[in-house]
């Protein structure tokens, strides 16, 4: 299966195994150096630890930085984006706006976008991260700066996906620039194959919980071995995502057709990390790295599920949610909430007869976007609710209630935990 | 500004997330600095912020800030009067935020920096010292970051080279 559908970005080459993937797309899209010399003539490679600038071929901004963004042009007098076409707004956060505050800002957002005459993709279009593979941003050798840290799902289809806070944005859309320290590489090579229940979170949140961040601090970590390279676009995408949970500045994962010849690490930067001992695995309150076997964890009390997120929004994710749905039906007393990822995808679950399956047995499925992951739309979790989650982080108060605690599990799990109204053991998977 | 300075230390521990620092929803309602100030750390240390005093030093014992790219974390330290980070780990974006918006961060062993002692702290030296002696050393951040710190920021960076192409 092709990972990468499109042909490499304009402004990217294409990857070449051998040498650092990061290394590869910063040399393609190096701009003069940030202390104000020029490049030199023939300068064709780039070493550790040096700065440079570089230019980026897309530039995206979430909805939750747009008027904070809107505010820095105006306090510093910009009134321009370098090119119209390769910035894009993305309204994804706050789709159903229940907030007066945040009316207003999403107000503020919108006419900001219109005045620059940017790409504004509306709210219900979807996530960003998502739409930012369907719609070709994200393609084997681009560089791609967005407004928020999950866009390191570019790795997936071998890009350099670059999360930024909102005065590093406003200057690469002013200046078609960004600076950046070039990263050291690592790869993890992913041996034997794990039971089919494993997903693609499981084996990153485990590696996570078994190496902690040291290990991938600031680094570019490039995924390897035969499990990666099987992954489908959908999976590939879910691992990719959780890049900025291991403390990686950027990902890479190997694919079937070498357009992301990822596994380029010398051999003294390389971790071998085995499939074979990993479980579906739930993380508790409140830290991702807080990995439990779901043997240990079964039978705790859930009384709101929530299918969405970056990590877990796909059709493969609605698929195997559904397929789990099949005969069951929500535990009365339960919210089981599905927000799909994109209107592609929505379209897609709802031909496939996902949203059917899930309805029926008592979901209610959202519109596009990023639903319930940060508290920024409902429905928020009550105090003392327990919460089974397939997003990427359960920090406290991460879905707008400290009180809430927020587990983290699979699209499986996720279903099985709405249908018993509590985390499933092993056996109770199908 | 990057010349040597005296901070109050003020600890926090663990592994601190940017929702820590400001909980999302609030970056979704306000843009003004000042109206997040008041939520800093309100989940995580209820009544942290109002033992903060103007040009006190953040000092933590594990990674600071990791998570979500939001730099109203940084603006909302920064108008809680935080004028500098100290921890031996930094989430990557956090760190960047925090020099674009001129509150230097620093990577450094933190062990023997108590809560409420007086540092000084020399960037350009990379020295702690706590009285009188130096406490910790630290790398000297490259001179790209101490200078955009003194010019008051990455986007008046932009502004004067702007500035400078009309």
């Amino acid at each position: 299966m092709s990972r990468t559908r499109l042909p490499a970005a304009s402004g990217g080459s294409p990857l070449r195994a051998g040498s650092p993937l990061v290394d590869q797309i910063i040399t393609s899209h190096l701009s003069d150096p940030p202390d104000g010399s020029t490049l030199a003539a023939g300068g064709s490679s780039v070493a550790v630890g040096q700065l440079v600038t570089v230019r980026p071929d897309h530039v995206y901004v979430q909805d939750g930085n747009a008027p904070t963004i809107a505010k820095l042009y105006a306090e510093h007098g910009f009134d321009s984006v370098f090119d119209p076409a390769r910035v894009s707004f993305v309204f994804d956060h706050s789709v159903l706006v229940a907030d007066v505050e945040m009316a207003d800002r999403m107000k503020e957002a919108d006419a900001f976008a219109s005045r620059l005459g940017v790409d504004v993709q509306s709210r219900g279009r979807g996530i960003s991260h998502v739409i930012a593979a369907e719609l070709g941003w994200f393609t084997a050798g681009s560089l791609v700066l967005g407004s928020d840290s999950h866009t390191c799902v570019g790795g997936a289809f071998g890009s350099l996906g670059l999360g930024m806070g909102a005065s590093d944005i406003t200057a690469a859309m002013v200046t078609g620039t960004t600076w950046l320290r070039v990263p050291e590489t690592v790869t993890v090579e992913l041996t034997g194959a794990p039971h089919r229940s494993v997903r693609p979170r499981d084996v990153l949140l485990t590696m996570l919980n078994r190496l902690g961040q040291e290990p991938f601090l600031y680094r570019s970590v490039e995924f390897a071995g035969d499990w990666a390279r099987a992954l489908s676009s959908d999976s590939a995408a879910s691992l990719a995502s959780l890049g900025v949970e291991l403390g990686a500045k950027c990902v890479f994962i190997a694919d079937a057709d070498g357009l992301v010849p990822a596994g380029t690490a010398p051999q003294a930067q390389r971790i071998t990390f085995d499939l074979e001992s990993v479980e579906p695995v739930v993380s508790v309150p409140h830290l991702p790295a807080n990995t439990r076997p779901l043997s240990e964890v079964a039978g705790t009390r859930i009384d709101y599920v929530f299918l969405g997120s970056c990590t877990n929004s796909r059709l493969e994710d609605l698929a195997e949610a559904a397929q789990a749905m099949v005969g069951h039906r929500v535990r009365e007393g339960v919210q089981f909430v599905v927000t799909p990822g994109s209107i592609g995808v929505y379209r897609d679950a709802v031909r496939s007869g996902y949203v059917e399956t899930l309805m029926e047995a008592g979901a209610v499925v959202t519109p596009p976007g990023c639903g319930s992951c940060v508290g920024t739309q409902g429905p928020l979790p009550a105090r003392g609710d327990n919460v089974l989650s397939t997003m990427n982080r359960n920090f406290r108060g991460r879905m707008g209630n400290p009180a809430a605690n927020i587990y983290l599990a699979s699209p499986t799990v996720a279903a099985m935990a709405s249908v018993l109204g509590a985390i499933p053991a092993p056996q109770e998977l199908p | 500004m990057t010349a040597p300075q005296v901070f109050r230390v003020r600890r926090i521990g663990g592994t601190i997330s940017t929702d820590d620092i400001i909980p999302a929803r609030y970056k979704h309602m306000y843009t003004d600095p000042a109206q997040l100030a008041p939520h800093l750390f309100e989940a995580y240390q209820p009544g942290f912020v109002d033992m903060l005093e103007p040009g006190d030093a953040l000092v933590g014992d594990e990674i600071f800030g990791i998570g979500s790219s939001r730099e109203q974390a940084v603006t909302t330290l920064l108008a809680s009067g935080l004028r500098l980070v100290l921890a031996p780990r930094f989430g990557r974006i956090l760190f960047r935020n925090c020099w674009n918006l001129g509150l230097p961060a620093i990577e450094v062993d933190t062990s023997a920096l108590p809560d409420g002692a007086r540092i000084e702290v020399d960037l350009r030296q990379g020295e702690v010292r706590c009285a009188g002696a130096v406490a910790v050393r630290f790398g000297v951040p490259p001179a790209f970051l101490l200078d955009m710190v003194d010019r008051g920021g990455l986007l008046r960076v932009v502004e004067s080279s702007l500035a400078r192409e009309k």
